[in-house]
């Protein structure tokens, strides 16, 4: 291990510990970190933008390609910061609009085609008499635990009598899957932190002892 | 005036997204201008988040100013910011270490520090949803009953030692979790809540298209 | 082994009797310090069944063409790169045996970039791939629902350069790609609801097979696209990463991590069911001092 790699590992080991120190009580050495966390992802932002947007997407194209419109967007983008003004906040708002609406209108046809429509289509086209009898349970399972989901999160209507039945139904199919969704989140957790325990053991004290012995 | 137009400016953006959406864009002009207005999209989309970087400024830099409590921690933030902005805005050609390619102070700030601090802050729900499992999670009732069984054979089923364990008390427990609770249960809710949320969304997208929502544009 | 990992749970179950006498519950992070440390420290291989989804992601890579184009998306923070990474690492594995032409791109603004750069070029080292030729990082955008939908007419038009600022049309790999209908695959690796656009907004217009990496707790979410046949396989958290890792033959950070998994899993469900014991018999004594 050269004596670079052995730095960044002892800095990158002081700033975990710091962080992990906070399950014990709040310090001064996890506000430290806390704060230089918060500050490196700001500036990682300017940094990404300057590069990504700035020079490859508008002052290249605009000086090399002669594409000077692009000076436009740049235009509308500065404009988001007039929000930081008590007088000309709404100037601002030409710019939400244009990327709001933009959105709203990739949004109003994709969801429709690439979500309502598939999932009902797979919906109904589960069923088939023919197929074998545990294929069969689970197509009406989903069948039921779809429709009953669904008028679950119906409140035009005060869920009483069939609606009301329906609705419990859809409670039930609903507990499973968030029972499901625990059961995975637990497991996202717990992989996080093995990933810096594995980092602290074999990187940090392990290649620490290997370079003192 | 400082409604109007930017419902009209909302509208047309969008229309042009739903016009295209039919239209080959290698033919006729509204094709044409599809990934035209997308890249301008994406440079408005690119200041957006400048807003949040010079937000954070000014809040750390007020509270510097104002002499407030705990003034030392909002200086290292406002170091840390410079200390990654500066260098990265600078030409790669007056030195390596200055861009942002690998090798460069914006890179190893963000390997070295930015990268596993994130990973740390992440890593420690580990400890606060164990602590929740036993201090929180209690059968009170029957859906919570039902919840909470769940979780336990999901658990149990996503481990090695728990899929042993499953096979021993019957050999297809493992698969009937999967097809019955994951691909049965579980994906039915998922599919109902895509599909109202889809539902949801689109409108959303047409009352924004038509100007009748506008809690976007603020006060 | 046996006796060590005995004592650890009987270790665990002192922890958690003291967490409920003193009602402190920095017994309980030790003991899932304890149980997360010691399988690292002393690593235990457990046998696994391989997921049928992460099976059928695994068939659907290998039966694309040697040198086919494939997108290879960093959709995601380092916060979660435990799980993520090995899955990310997998696949390029596996693509760059296949001599396929990757691209890689982004569109988490936090670390995607540097991600991606810093896993490809360690990996396409190894396998000897040349930037520019056989892979390149397309690097970051904003607004992802514009690049989604950009990238349908014209890669170019969204990405005029690669992330380190090289025009697109100097690259050799550009020649004769130029939107989705010249990918062969789209490969997503995600922590977030991207992958839900990439349904709705690609596989749903343009038809492109798309086969996902997702966390843990996005995975439940996504069995309703698999089973409609919108997503071509699906790896879900670290135990879909060591499955495909396996499948893959390289072993790897995800696969030792499941000994860790499966010592801490087990600790959660006593710690539910001595939970609930516990709130069962106070609520009974309860009842009894009630009735008295």
């Amino acid at each position: 291990m050269s004596l670079v790699d052995f730095l960044q590992t002892w800095i990158i080991a002081f700033f975990t510990l710091s962080l992990f120190s906070f399950l014990y009580k709040d310090n001064p050495f996890y506000k430290f970190a806390e704060h230089i966390f918060a500050g490196l992802s700001a500036g990682y932002y300017v940094g990404l933008i300057w590069h990504s947007v700035i020079i490859q997407q508008m002052v290249d194209p605009m000086l090399q390609d002669g594409r000077w419109w692009l000076i436009f967007p740049g235009i509308l983008g500065a404009m988001m910061f007039s929000r930081f003004s008590k007088n000309y906040g709404w100037v601002s708002r030409l710019s939400l609009a244009f990327v709001m609406g933009n959105t709203a209108g990739i949004f109003l046809l994709s969801e429709l085609h690439g979500k309502v429509l598939p999932q009902i289509q797979s919906t109904m086209l589960s069923v088939d008499l023919k197929q074998p009898i545990g294929d069969l349970v689970l197509s009406i399972i989903i069948i039921a635990g779809v429709i009953t989901t669904l008028i679950f999160f119906y409140f035009s209507k005060e869920h009483k009598g069939l609606l009301g039945g329906a609705a419990r139904v859809g409670i039930w199919f609903i507990m499973i899957s968030f029972g499901a969704h625990f059961g995975y989140t637990v497991m996202a957790r717990i992989s996080l932190l093995i990933g810096q325990v594995q980092f602290l053991i074999n990187d940090w004290i392990g290649g620490t002892l290997q370079a003192l012995l | 005036m400082k409604t109007t137009v930017p419902i009209i400016i909302a509208f047309c953006s969008g229309f042009i997204m739903i016009i295209t959406f039919f239209l080959n864009p290698e033919r006729g002009f509204i094709g044409r201008l599809e990934p035209e207005v997308l890249n301008w999209v994406t440079i408005v989309g690119g200041f957006t988040l400048l807003l949040g970087v010079v937000s954070i400024v000014r809040i750390n830099y007020g509270a510097i100013k104002r002499k407030s409590e705990n003034r030392g921690y909002k200086l290292a933030t406002l170091i840390a910011v410079f200390a990654m902005a500066i260098p990265a805005m600078l030409p790669t050609g007056m030195s390596p270490l200055l861009g942002t390619q690998p090798g460069s102070i914006y890179d190893w700030l963000f390997n070295n520090l930015d990268a596993p601090m994130m990973s740390t802050m992440f890593a420690m729900l580990a400890f606060y949803i164990a602590s929740a499992a036993f201090r929180a999670f209690r059968a009170r009732n029957t859906e919570a009953t039902l919840l909470l069984t769940t979780a336990v054979l999901v658990m149990l089923w996503r481990i090695p030692m728990g899929e042993i364990f499953l096979n021993s008390i019957h050999h297809s427990l493992p698969g009937m979790i999967n097809t019955y609770v994951m691909s049965g249960a579980n994906m039915a809710v998922q599919r109902g809540i895509i599909i109202g949320a889809a539902l949801g969304a689109a409108a959303m997208s047409l009352r924004i298209l038509l100007g009748i929502e506008r809690t976007y544009m603020g006060k | 082994m046996i006796l060590a990992y005995g004592l650890l749970i009987i270790a665990g179950i002192v922890l958690l009797y003291l967490a409920f006498k003193t009602g402190d519950r920095r017994y309980i992070y030790l003991a899932v310090a304890f149980y997360v440390i010691f399988p690292v420290l002393i690593t235990l291989n457990l046998p696994a069944e391989i997921s049928p989804e992460v099976r059928q992601l695994y068939e659907a890579v290998d039966s694309l063409p040697d040198s086919s184009v494939v997108l290879l998306t960093f959709d995601y923070y380092p916060s979660t790169l435990a799980e993520t990474e090995p899955m990310s690492r997998a696949a390029l594995h596996h693509l760059f045996r296949k001599n396929c032409r990757i691209f890689t791109m982004t569109t988490i603004p936090l670390g995607g970039p540097s991600i991606a750069e810093r896993v490809t070029r360690e990996l396409a080292g190894q396998y000897g791939k040349v930037y520019g030729v056989d892979y390149v990082n397309l690097g970051y955008k904003a607004n992802y629902v514009a690049v989604l939908k950009g990238m349908g007419s014209s890669i170019e038009s969204i990405y005029p350069a690669d992330n380190t600022g090289t025009s697109l049309d100097k690259l050799p790999i550009m020649k004769d790609i130029r939107n989705y209908g010249d990918v062969d695959f789209i490969f997503a690796v995600s922590d977030n609801s991207i992958i839900d656009y990439w349904m709705s907004i690609v596989n749903a217009q343009y038809g492109i097979k798309i086969g996902t990496g997702v966390t843990a707790v996005m995975a439940p979410r996504y069995y309703a696209y698999l089973s409609s046949g919108q997503m071509t396989g699906m790896l879900g958290g670290m135990k879909g990463a060591a499955d495909y890792e396996k499948l893959v033959g390289k072993p790897a950070l995800a696969a030792k991590g499941m000994a860790a998994q499966s010592l801490v899993h087990l600790f959660i469900i006593l710690s539910v069911i001595a939970g609930n014991l516990i709130f069962f018999i106070e609520k009974r004594s309860r009842r009894r001092e009630g009735h008295r």
